[in-house]
């Protein structure tokens, strides 16, 4: 791609076209679909965190006269396990089973046992209680210390701690050990004059999202199943609900509704397969809407995490040696995000000597689910924080650290490539020149310190399979038609990106987010791909349709397509005066052969990898230990940003995330396992009054995988703030902050133990 | 349970319904009226993706019941106005890509109308303030703010104008 | 949500009856505590009697009560309609600001203020304000001094199917009330209200115990020396207070010597703007 490209569309701030039907109610998401005849289901749940099921009985729920079908583990077909791909990761199709309906054990407060389904959303609520099951109760492990103790109860008899040379003699709650290293790392240590070293401690947190989990379903025993549900990737709920229910793929269609939020946490199943047998048995269409407590306790957060880190430098402030030991919590079943929580903890540096070992830990929690650049935030925290300390020691300017160390084009990671062109450096330089950090602290009322700290951020974004069709209707005008869900306005970045290919105005394009019979398989919107690699199999449909708009123009003047040339939505004899509008030829398109589309199924490689630097301002109350974000500054490398707003609003929402993570967000259990802050309530999520806006700075290095330089931007944005915001809080009370949330009664007593 | 018969006004416009006691007014106007232009985030009153009038205050639907709104004047989205016809709030949600998913947006052009009719020149700080209950996980509320804050004097404006 | 009888009386009497004559009823005022533990199964009354309808509980008024003029204010007013009141404002401007915090603009529309002293949740605010400005609490059957209402948790003076109907607040020399909001629900994690009033200096601490309660040691300090310092010593014995998962004993007991201190900061103020207007009144008058 060339690098001074003049762009027509890319780069403008457009309408989004799907926004006016967002702003009026208009947009139909999960929830919002009924179809004649539909009954409603709920699932009944653990009141136990870990406990072995005796028996179920659902007779008295199956006799209650508006009761239509009742379900349990022993309706799904056997399931063997078999590793499948769900987001960044992947998940076992047994676990996933078990997790829809518990079968032997429960493994969680929450964790569903049976489900029903009833003429009203009233009765199928009441008749739960009809559902009687016999537990024997067992005891709870509830954190990483407890899970990983010799004697700890072991929720999976038959797992065997995997990533050592020998398998294990007796089964464990740590279902991985991974190490990742390059260089020596007892040499990069012994080669340091300042090393530091810390733990530190993460909650588990929710994605958050404000829809919660809804799907409408219809069983056909003709092969025209159909399911309605809020999810990041349609094809993926098709893949697994027919692998569960042993179907073709053929036979079942799913529609992605509008999806109000996920975060990674609607990149797999929970109801939908559920909701399909409930409507095999009752033959009847099922709508199921989870209440929010359900939300908390039942679907996915992100792992609690236990992070040890160490880092050793020369005294100019060359880092030597890198080495960090990470633990996480995967609830209910393995799978937690260790891995790229390994792979992405020291990536913004350019160390030749770097050391993780992780560990995946299995707890009486319900099961993770991505969120947001998943196992990153854990990981990063841990290291930029200790970076930050570093800096500090050193009596260095952290940003001038960081860039002395900064990850940059050639540099070795540890996932395994070099890396090719990326912006940390431009993105650190733009927070050096930036009026936030050239501003001063400034002095706070008495009563308050004030804190400055800047962190860095990692991720890799993917690329992987997407598939676009551009339909041209005869009217000169196109559909374009694709399947991945727009979760935060994507459209608009898909409209722009085939307006700019075509040379045409984008009120002429109008893309939609097709179903699973039609349009070819597409991944589920996850790891930033979305813009990179569904924009690519824009750009490459759009190329087509352009290349037969010659074509066929060339058919009417005989001529061949090499004597003709396409500009601004005309294509033009290279000779004469002739000339023909997209509309012109489509018009004509059914003398030259029929419509005119253009089709691109791709696998994207190359995804650029994102790099972020924030910068946050904050006030500590030293009364009440209270924490007040006051300037909040994020940066971003995003190749090229297609709508500068929503590429801003991402970096944005990510922030605000974050730092909801690193103040407020944390999962509360009771000794048994039972969540107590399962409701916005007492959960709660940064507010509008919580926060100042949220400056941006995009940089643009672009990717050139890309034709117009697009690298991922929705994920990165969350990991930056966990350490800007904890590090910043230890500069304000001069203690060190070693576990999140900053909530206000922590960091009263390291206030108050300074003093 | 015997069904009660309620008579109301819903955007303007007279409306007739049969519910029984248990039924929320959300649940009446999503399940009943098929306005599901309300969301529902929560059903504790937490979260303001239900956010209605009712005689012109800022309310949840999912803890209002169906019953009490007999002889009162119910607001939802659908009443704000149409693709064709968008008051100003929705414009600026638009103009500054105020939305990501899309799921709050309902909830907070009501309540910025609700705003904006109690204090058309609300400070960053009042509109932060008055807009607390309603819950976006996507935006980070800061283009959220700047469409409010230019909804207000774009509002302003015209005032001025007549 | 589950069904149940519903009723919407226009009187007093009428109400009370049909709450008489349920299984297991349950006055409806503002409904957003009730109806959210009905949606979770923890309460589950038969009937439900709707209290909106009820003239007779409405408004915000001054009365002539004997010598003092007292601010009434009805059971069902509403939270914004106390924080938008011109008449709470000049009167008990504390209550007006009090009610603007609480919760959120949905909440306040429509919770009210009966709803909430009648609840008695440890952590609400208006108790605080009701017993720290020695309100009076009339109800369908007497009239209950603030200090006899309140008894424990979600436990009230209030006899079975007793109703409160108003309140009656006497107008205080002088009185703030600060909280730190639970960053979750912004309910009140500790709320102090510090008064000036006839009958001497009055604090009273909402959030921290598991009822409303007054601080007879910070009273007694400040009764001696009203002044920010006088409290430096006193710490609330956190022996008494609330642990949950919000936060220990121990921090409650300690934001209790905060809030009341930033209450009293706030009176001092208020006193020392009121004496520079009253000074410049007497300045600009001697001037012209």
């Amino acid at each position: 791609m060339s690098e001074a490209r003049e762009f027509k569309h890319i780069g403008q701030r457009t309408i989004r076209p799907d926004g006016y039907d967002k702003v009026t109610g208009r947009a139909n998401f999960g929830a919002d679909l009924s179809l004649p005849g539909m009954i409603w289901g709920k699932i009944h749940r653990s009141p136990h965190a870990h406990a072995k099921i005796l028996s179920i009985d659902t007779s008295k729920a199956e006799a209650h006269p508006d009761v239509l079908a009742v379900v349990t583990a022993s309706d799904f077909p056997a399931i063997q396990s078999e590793t499948i791909a769900v987001g960044e990761g992947s998940e076992d199709l047994f676990d996933l089973t078990r997790n829809l309906l518990a079968a032997d054990k429960v493994l969680y407060h929450g964790h569903a046992v049976a489900a029903l389904a009833a003429r009203s959303e009233r009765a199928a609520a009441e008749a739960l209680s009809l559902i009687e099951v016999q537990y024997e109760v067992l005891p709870p492990v509830l954190d990483l210390r407890a899970a990983m103790a010799d004697d700890a109860p072991v929720l999976h008899q038959d797992m065997f701690t995997e990533g050592y040379d020998k398998k294990p003699e007796k089964p464990s709650n740590v279902a991985t050990r991974l190490e990742a290293k390059i260089g020596d790392i007892e040499a990069g240590f012994a080669a340091a004059d300042v090393i530091v070293e810390r733990e530190f401690y993460t909650p588990t947190a929710h994605q958050g999202y404000i829809e919660p989990h809804a799907c409408t379903v219809r069983y056909d025993e003709n092969g025209q199943s159909m399911i309605w549900c809020s999810t990041q990737g349609h094809f993926d709920v098709r893949a697994r609900t027919a692998k569960i229910l042993d179907m073709d793929q053929t036979s079942l269609k799913v529609i992605a509704s509008e999806i109000g939020g996920g975060f990674g946490g609607k990149t797999t199943v929970y109801l939908e397969p559920v909701a399909l047998l409930l409507s095999k048995k009752s033959g009847c269409p099922v709508k199921m809407v989870m209440q929010r407590t359900e939300v908390f306790i039942a679907t996915g957060p992100t792992s609690a995490a236990k992070l040890w880190v160490k880092v050793g430098a020369k005294k100019d402030g060359k880092i030597t040696a890198m080495q960090g030991r990470l633990a996480y919590e995967a609830g209910a079943f393995k799978g937690s995000p260790m891995m790229p929580g390994v792979m992405t903890m020291f990536a913004p540096y350019d160390v030749a000597n770097v050391c993780v070992e992780g560990f995946d830990v299995v707890v009486n929690k319900p099961k993770v689910a991505a969120y947001r650049a998943p196992g990153a935030p854990q990981a990063e925290f841990a290291a930029e924080m200790l970076v930050s300390e570093l800096a500090d020691q050193l009596a260095m300017d952290p940003l001038e650290l960081r860039l002395k160390n900064a990850a940059r084009e050639g540099t070795q990671t540890l996932y395994g490539p070099k890396l090719k062109s990326v912006g940390l450096v431009a993105c650190l330089e733009a927070v050096k020149n930036s009026p936030h950090y050239q501003a001063p602290l400034g002095t706070p009322q008495s009563g308050k310190v004030r804190g400055r700290a800047l962190a860095s951020g990692f991720w890799f974004n993917m690329g992987g399979q997407s598939s676009v069709v551009i339909n041209m209707n005869p009217d000169g005008t196109g559909t374009i038609v694709e399947g991945s869900p727009d979760i935060g306005g994507s459209r608009a970045s898909m409209q722009m990106m085939a307006a700019e290919a075509m040379e045409l105005p984008i009120s002429r394009l109008k893309p939609i987010i097709a179903d699973t019979d039609n349009v070819p398989f597409s991944a589920t919107t996850g790891g930033s791909r979305t813009t990179y690699a569904t924009g690519m199999a824009v750009v490459e449909a759009a190329q087509k349709v352009v290349q037969q708009l010659k074509e066929r123009a060339a058919a009417l003047w005989n001529l061949t397509p090499e004597q003709v040339e396409y500009a601004d939505g005309v294509v033009h004899a290279k000779q004469g005066d002739d000339q023909l509008s997209v509309r012109e030829i489509c018009q004509a398109a059914e003398k030259t052969g029929g419509q005119i589309s253009g089709q691109a199924n791709i696998n994207a490689r190359g995804a650029g990898p994102g790099f972020a630097v924030h910068v946050c301002d904050l006030e500590v109350d030293t009364d009440t230990g209270k924490v007040d974000v006051i300037r909040y500054t994020a940066s971003q490398d995003a190749g090229k940003a297609i709508h500068p707003g929503y590429v801003e609003g991402q970096l944005q929402g990510g922030a605000v995330q974050g730092i909801g993570w690193a103040l407020n967000e944390e999962y509360i259990f009771d000794d048994q396992g039972v969540m107590e802050n399962s409701g916005f309530l007492d959960y709660r999520i940064p507010l509008a009054s919580d926060l100042p806006m949220i400056d941006t700075l995009v940089v643009e290095v672009p990717n050139t995988f890309h034709p117009y330089g697009v690298r991922g931007v929705g994920e990165t944005s969350i990991i930056p703030p966990l350490a800007a915001v904890g590090y910043a809080v230890s500069k304000a009370i001069g203690a060190p902050i070693t576990t999140l949330p900053c909530s206000p009664p922590r960091v009263l007593k390291l206030i108050q133990d300074k003093a | 349970m015997s069904k009660t018969h309620v008579t109301t006004s819903i955007n303007a416009s007279l409306h007739e319904f049969l519910c029984e006691p248990g039924d929320t007014l959300l649940d009446v106007l999503r399940n009943e009226l098929q306005l599901t232009g309300t969301k529902e985030g929560c059903g504790t009153g937490d979260c303001g993706a239900c956010s209605v009038t009712l005689n012109g205050r800022l309310v949840c639907a999912c803890l209002v019941l169906a019953v009490e709104v007999e002889g009162m004047e119910v607001g939802t989205i659908e009443g704000i106005g149409q693709s064709d016809s968008l008051d100003v709030i929705q414009e600026k949600f638009l103009e500054h890509a105020a939305l990501q998913c899309g799921i709050c947006t309902p909830g907070l052009i009501v309540s910025t109308k609700a705003l904006l009719d109690e204090n058309p020149d609300p400070t960053e700080a009042e509109a932060r303030y008055y807009l607390a209950g309603n819950l976006c996980r996507c935006t980070g509320y800061d283009k959220i703010i700047r469409a409010v804050m230019d909804a207000a004097a774009t509002l302003g404006g015209a005032k001025e104008g007549v | 949500m589950y069904n149940f009888n519903y009723h919407r009386p226009t009187s007093i009497d009428e109400a009370v009856k049909q709450y008489d004559e349920a299984e297991d009823g349950q006055y409806l005022a503002g409904g957003h505590t009730l109806i959210p533990t009905m949606k979770q199964r923890l309460s589950a009354p038969t009937d439900l009697i709707d209290l909106s309808g009820i003239k007779a509980m409405q408004g915000i008024t001054r009365s002539d009560d004997g010598a003092e003029k007292m601010l009434q204010i009805g059971a069902l007013a509403r939270h914004e309609e106390v924080a938008s009141s011109p008449i709470v404002k000049s009167m008990v401007p504390v209550l007006s600001a009090l009610a603007g915090g609480i919760g959120d603009a949905q909440v306040r529309n429509r919770g009210t203020l009966g709803g909430s002293v009648a609840n008695c949740d440890p952590a609400a605010d208006y108790p605080a304000a009701v017993l720290g400005l020695n309100a009076q609490l009339v109800t369908n059957r007497r009239s209950l001094d603030a200090e006899q209402f309140f008894m424990g948790m979600f436990e009230t003076a209030l006899d079975e199917g007793e109703l409160l109907t108003s309140v009656h607040f006497p107008r205080p020399e002088a009185a703030a009330y600060v909280k730190f909001p639970n960053p979750a629900s912004r309910y009140a994690l500790v709320g102090l209200l510090v008064a000036k009033t006839n009958d001497g200096v009055r604090v009273a601490v909402t959030g921290a115990a598991p009822a409303v309660f007054r601080a007879a040691a910070m009273e007694a300090a400040l009764t001696d020396d009203f002044s920010v310092s006088a409290l430096d010593s006193i710490l609330l014995p956190a022996g008494d207070m609330n642990s949950d998962m919000h936060a220990s004993a121990e921090y409650r007991a300690h934001l209790c010597t905060v809030m009341a201190q930033r209450a009293v900061a706030a009176i001092v103020a208020q006193d020392q703007a009121r004496a520079r207007q009253v000074t410049s009144e007497v300045t600009s008058e001697s001037t012209s």
